[in-house]
């Protein structure tokens, strides 16, 4: 009888060990608990201060996922071949994604204003000095060239663009590379007007510029043709996004595929943003992400930002040399270079306000936004046509 | 083929009823994809002879440890190619004498590489055994599944015994005998560098790659800019000449005096924009006495019915 209650006890004892040992406490690090923290930092950004939460959430969401420990082997995490996440996972790894929310983009923009004052797409070409600045900065900290070019496209603050160059250039880097993206795009409204600020005179800050003047729809559809047949003859690696780019404002513009143009700019750019966002968001497990890389990664995101910024408003102020009075630009519109839409637009016409309350520039800083969109798009294609 | 994809027989469902795409427009689109056999059948034509060693004496040996003539086949495109069901000949006569087995997933040439037939008229020992040998042939043919079409061929002079016959380059380039046989891999053997160890290398700092990248985003950008300059330009020019051409082409817009009306400007919008807003305002509190009723047209589905969703009365029998 003895004998009996001993083995059962045992038994009993033996199954809550190997219970125990299922348990995401037994498997957890320092690493998964800072990486949460970090996740839940995302979610309280977005749900408090409502920093970008259509991407903030599904990351930081995504993050907390990818950071509850496990034993290995069960087909459960997004690196174990077979698994839900590791499928869905897939779309990231092989670029499927960022060419179908570029098609949402295309399908939601409205060029107007770019097409209305085209030397505005000029001010979205200087803006990415961002990118290559980073570039240069992470050779010198001992980067690969591949890998640089992972990390400066940061500097374009377009996320989709940034997941797709490093799922080619440094499949490596990929999550700590979006990350960084998706966070400084939410850090738009912090990291930027310091900046603005600091290159700009109370007079400048106050220049008026012109109302735009209405576009008609022929040129509305004549833009997404030509912008395509002129950028990707030039940079013909770029037509995975700028393809998408363009043919969905053509579904916008074209005015007679309305069904198509709202499931792209509506449901698909939905499901994909929640599905890019979830998986970027759980690639970040501990193990794999919180290394050195992962943090100079971070610090050359930043840099490459307030490069990005630097070299918008600089443009313009140079820029304004060469224009009549009345011509000029505000170059508090000079941050919109950088192709995180709207919300980089959103930062001059609040700053902007700030010094005028009659002088709304948004309107005027979508120009360079969405040029730093097709801008942001063409130098991946470079650095994806050089070092691929 | 381009004319029969256009075809007006195979488009005509998908314009018809107001430019909607519907079921029987999609059908036609995908019968009019599979019909074609140019589109199921067009990758084994992207297959090339690329080498062959006609008489081998102590050059490679097969997996039975026996040496006998090889051809190499390579897949120029970047897309994996089925070699399976295409044909094999030395005589072109006969253009179908060895037909590749289907099914053997060994016959998916991945993009860019090659594959190694043994032409040692032993079939037996599988699928990349031939039924003739090419010891005494001066021909070679590749023939694509309808067994008439010649994808590659080559005719070439007598053969040198341990000497391969080749492209100059993969899938390209003139044939000539090899200074080196290379079965089952790339007839001009380059060193290559990753592009990325080459600007490693070249530059190490990143400023070549800034300047010329930089270059090429604003001359994108900037022949996007030249081009909508005009293009806003020749648009401010057309409004501005309908906007001349109004007064005389409609009657309507003549005022009884007989003066022409000039185009409002935009302060007078401003101003019936501004009145409307005030009057609105004032009235917002005001019942509108005006009842809006929107048919809403709902489709039919079971799934959405809550007939299907009820459980069924229990009945006492």
């Amino acid at each position: 009888m003895e004998t009996t209650t001993n083995s059962l006890f045992g038994f009993l004892g033996e199954n809550l060990q190997q219970f125990l040992s299922y348990t995401a406490f037994s498997h957890m690090t320092v690493g998964h608990i800072i990486m949460m923290m970090v996740g839940l930092g995302f979610l309280y950004l977005a749900i408090r201060h409502e920093f970008e939460p259509m991407l903030l959430i599904p990351i930081g969401f995504g993050i907390l996922i990818g950071n509850i420990p496990f034993m290995p082997g069960l087909r459960i995490g997004i690196y174990e071949e077979g698994s839900v996440l590791n499928i869905l996972y897939f779309g990231v790894v092989q670029g499927l994604y960022p060419p179908l929310i570029f098609l949402g983009i295309g399908a939601m923009t409205d060029f107007s204003a770019l097409i209305s004052n085209p030397k505005l797409m000029l001010i979205g070409a200087a803006a990415q000095v961002g990118i290559f600045g980073a570039y240069i900065a992470a050779l010198l900290l001992g980067f690969m060239p591949n890998e640089a070019a992972a990390i400066g496209i940061i500097g374009g603050a377009d996320g989709p663009t940034a997941i797709f160059l490093s799922s080619r250039l440094a499949p490596h880097l990929m999550g700590a590379v979006a990350i960084s993206a998706y966070s400084y795009m939410a850090l738009v409204p912090v990291l930027q007007p310091p900046v603005m600020k600091l290159l700009t005179s109370r007079k400048e800050r106050l220049i008026r510029m012109r109302p735009p003047r209405a576009v008609s729809h022929l040129e509305k559809v004549m833009f997404p043709i030509i912008g395509l047949l002129l950028t990707c003859l030039v940079v013909p690696s770029g037509l995975p996004l700028l393809g998408m780019l363009f043919f969905g404002n053509l579904l916008k513009e074209s005015g007679v595929t309305r069904r198509l143009a709202e499931t792209a700019r509506g449901p698909l750019i939905d499901i994909v943003t929640i599905l890019i966002g979830l998986t970027v968001g759980a690639s970040t497990q501990a193990t794999t992400f919180l290394t050195g890389d992962s943090i100079r990664i971070f610090v050359l995101g930043a840099a490459s930002f307030v490069v990005a910024t630097f070299g918008g408003v600089l443009f313009v102020k140079i820029f304004n040399l060469f224009l009549k009075e009345g011509n000029k630009i505000n170059p508090l519109i000079g941050n919109a270079g950088v192709s995180a839409v709207p919300d980089s637009a959103r930062v001059s016409q609040v700053v902007g306000l700030q010094y005028d309350k009659t002088n709304h520039l948004l309107m005027h800083a979508m120009g360079p936004n969405v040029a730093g969109v097709i801008g942001s798009a063409v130098a991946a294609g470079i650095l994806l046509g050089f070092l691929s | 083929m381009i004319r029969r994809f256009f075809d007006a027989r195979f488009f005509a469902p998908l314009f018809s009823a107001g430019r909607r795409i519907g079921a029987s427009g999609i059908f036609a689109l995908t019968m009019a994809m599979l019909w074609s056999p140019d589109v199921q059948g067009q990758r084994a034509t992207d297959l090339r002879l690329n080498e062959f060693m006609a008489i081998n004496k102590t050059n490679y040996e097969d997996d039975f440890g026996e040496r006998s003539s090889w051809i190499e086949i390579f897949n120029s495109s970047y897309g994996t190619v089925d070699i399976g069901g295409c044909y094999l000949s030395d005589d072109v006569n006969n253009l179908k004498k060895y037909p590749i087995p289907k099914g053997d997933v060994l016959t998916s040439i991945k993009p860019r590489q090659h594959v190694v037939f043994w032409a040692d008229n032993k079939p037996t020992h599988g699928t990349f055994h031939l039924n003739f040998r090419i010891d005494d042939t001066r021909f070679l043919a590749l023939v694509a599944s309808d067994g008439h079409t010649i994808i590659d061929s080559v005719s070439y002079p007598e053969q040198t015994p341990d000497v391969s016959y080749g492209r100059t380059e993969d899938g390209a380039g003139a044939w000539r005998f090899c200074e080196l046989t290379t079965p089952s891999t790339n007839n001009a053997l380059v060193l290559l560098e990753a592009a990325s160890d080459r600007f490693k290398t070249y530059d190490p700092t990143g400023v070549a790659m800034m300047i010329t990248a930089m270059t090429v985003v604003f001359l994108a950008l900037i022949s996007l800019f030249l081009i909508f300059k005009y293009v806003g330009k020749t648009a401010l020019w057309v409004i501005a000449l309908r906007g001349r051409k109004i007064p005389r082409e409609n009657p309507a817009q003549v005022t009884v005096s007989g003066e022409k009306q000039q185009p409002s400007p935009g302060a007078v919008f401003a101003a019936i924009a501004y009145a409307l807003r005030r009057y609105e305002m004032e009235v917002s509190e005001l019942e509108s006495n005006i009842l809006t009723i929107n048919k809403i047209s709902k489709t039919y589905s079971p799934w959405n019915s809550k007939i299907y969703t009820l459980r069924e009365t229990p009945v006492k029998k």
